[in-house]
């Protein structure tokens, strides 16, 4: 492929990337930020693309790569919740009471390693072993991490934030 | 349940997610259809996959900032479509709706007016708007031509289109015409049914993103459901309440899921 259709192919992709970076790291300077050093180092590194390899899941392991580093560095420092950037629309209240910022909010209180799969499979729909492709761990973990993720997001917007403990009226008696 | 095992929440979001096939995602079914334990939690992992889309969706939209400019100008040139990294088992949308038609289209449905509607479900309310009251030409390709009209289409908007069948919901095809949208091919099928009422499905090519989330929208007394499927945009309009929409909406998404899933 040439290198004119691959920087096509990454460009193309940008919305993408920030929507997915937005609703990884919250504040929106954060997460452009993030894509550009997301895309500095894919152009940097074009020739490393094999051909008929995804744009997508290439693109998301180096944003993966790169936020994890980024946390590493400033691991000392408690989650932003980057409340300020959010716009009206974001925080207009929902059909059923829980507002936008709800879900940002919830979504902080993830850890690092759930919020990634949840919003990998349930926001960018790429698959189960994509998304172990891009994060570089096994399947079972994707499920298992997916699993506990999603179970806690639910908790936390149908209890409220304030909710630490887990309700069992919401998980599944079995 | 009559002596079929229980299905972990493992695979209930296996299944939601699109992963399972063939005999796993018939068991999941068969489960869905018969433990209504089971429906909640897939269709609360379906809600929370929904409000994820409709939350960001707004950043689909943004201006790319300057910084990355210089890329954008080149995306915009771009041609090149990517296939869906996978096919993702779209009928599990409807078959969660299904069950649920009005109270979800009341509900979770709903805060889809809350979200910002991307551009193309302004273009499909405008051109349906325009033709609908259209006496003489209210399409350009009749549906008697209605091979002709899908071939056409499916050359100018560079991908596989083609029109749902309605005619057990009670609507007939009318025919279809050709749209600029912005600097795009659109398509426009218009339905009409036994009493006159019209029906329009805009379709749009949306690269790059695979949402099949499907969201409402008002604009006067014209209601509308949209979604977008592997690189299609839909917006299906008309002056119907919510649950009639909501269910013909349904059933042009299960005929559609599996069109595009052997090509790409």
């Amino acid at each position: 492929m040439r290198v004119t259709s691959r920087r096509d192919a990454v460009a193309a992709e940008i919305p993408r990337l920030r929507r997915y970076a937005r609703a990884l790291v919250g504040d929106s300077g954060e997460a452009d930020d993030l894509i550009q050093d997301t895309l500095e180092r894919a152009l940097a590194r074009l020739g490393q693309w094999r051909d008929g390899d995804s744009p997508r899941k290439w693109l998301f392991s180096i944003l993966h790569n790169l936020h994890v580093d980024g946390l590493r560095r400033r691991s000392r420092r408690p989650p932003h919740v980057g409340l300020d950037s959010l716009g009206p629309e974001q925080s207009a209240p929902a059909a059923d009471g829980a507002s936008g910022g709800d879900l940002d909010r919830a979504l902080r209180l993830l850890t690092a390693d759930q919020r990634e799969v949840v919003l990998l499979v349930g926001l960018e729909g790429l698959s189960y072993a994509e998304t172990a492709e891009v994060l570089s761990i096994p399947i079972g973990t994707v499920m298992s991490r997916l699993a506990r993720g999603r179970d806690r997001l639910r908790t936390l917007l149908a209890y409220g934030l304030e909710t630490e403990a887990e309700p069992a009226g919401l998980r599944r008696v079995r | 349940m009559s002596g079929g095992r229980r299905i972990s929440e493992a695979e209930l979001n296996a299944f939601v997610d699109g992963e399972l096939v063939g005999k796993e995602a018939a068991e999941v079914e068969a489960a869905l259809a018969t433990v209504p334990e089971d429906l909640r939690f897939a269709r609360a992992i379906a809600d929370l996959n929904d409000r994820l889309a409709q939350h960001f969706a707004h950043v689909l939209d943004e201006p790319i900032p300057a910084g990355m400019a210089a890329l954008a100008a080149r995306a915009a040139r771009s041609g090149r479509r990517w296939a869906p990294a996978q096919a993702r088992a779209l009928g599990i949308a409807g078959l969660l709706l299904a069950g649920a038609v009005a109270g979800y289209a009341a509900g979770a449905l709903g805060r889809g007016e809350a979200g910002r509607q991307p551009a193309f479900v302004a273009n499909a309310f405008s051109a349906h708007q325009v033709f609908v009251p259209e006496v003489r030409h209210p399409v350009e390709v009749g549906a008697a031509e209605e091979k002709h009209l899908v071939q056409w289409l499916t050359r100018r908007l560079g991908t596989d289109v083609r029109a749902p069948e309605l005619n057990a919901q009670g609507w007939q095809l009318v025919g279809g015409r050709l749209l600029p949208d912005r600097d795009q091919a659109a398509a426009q099928f218009m339905y009409e049914d036994a009493t006159g009422r019209r029906l329009t499905l805009y379709v749009r090519k949306e690269a790059g993103l695979t949402d099949a989330a499907f969201r409402f929208a008002e604009r006067g007394d014209c209601a509308a459901f949209y979604w977008i499927d592997r690189s299609l945009a839909y917006a299906l309009a008309g002056r119907l309440d919510r649950t009639e929409l909501m269910q013909l909406a349904s059933a042009i998404h299960a005929q559609l899921g599996g069109l595009s899933g052997g090509q790409g």
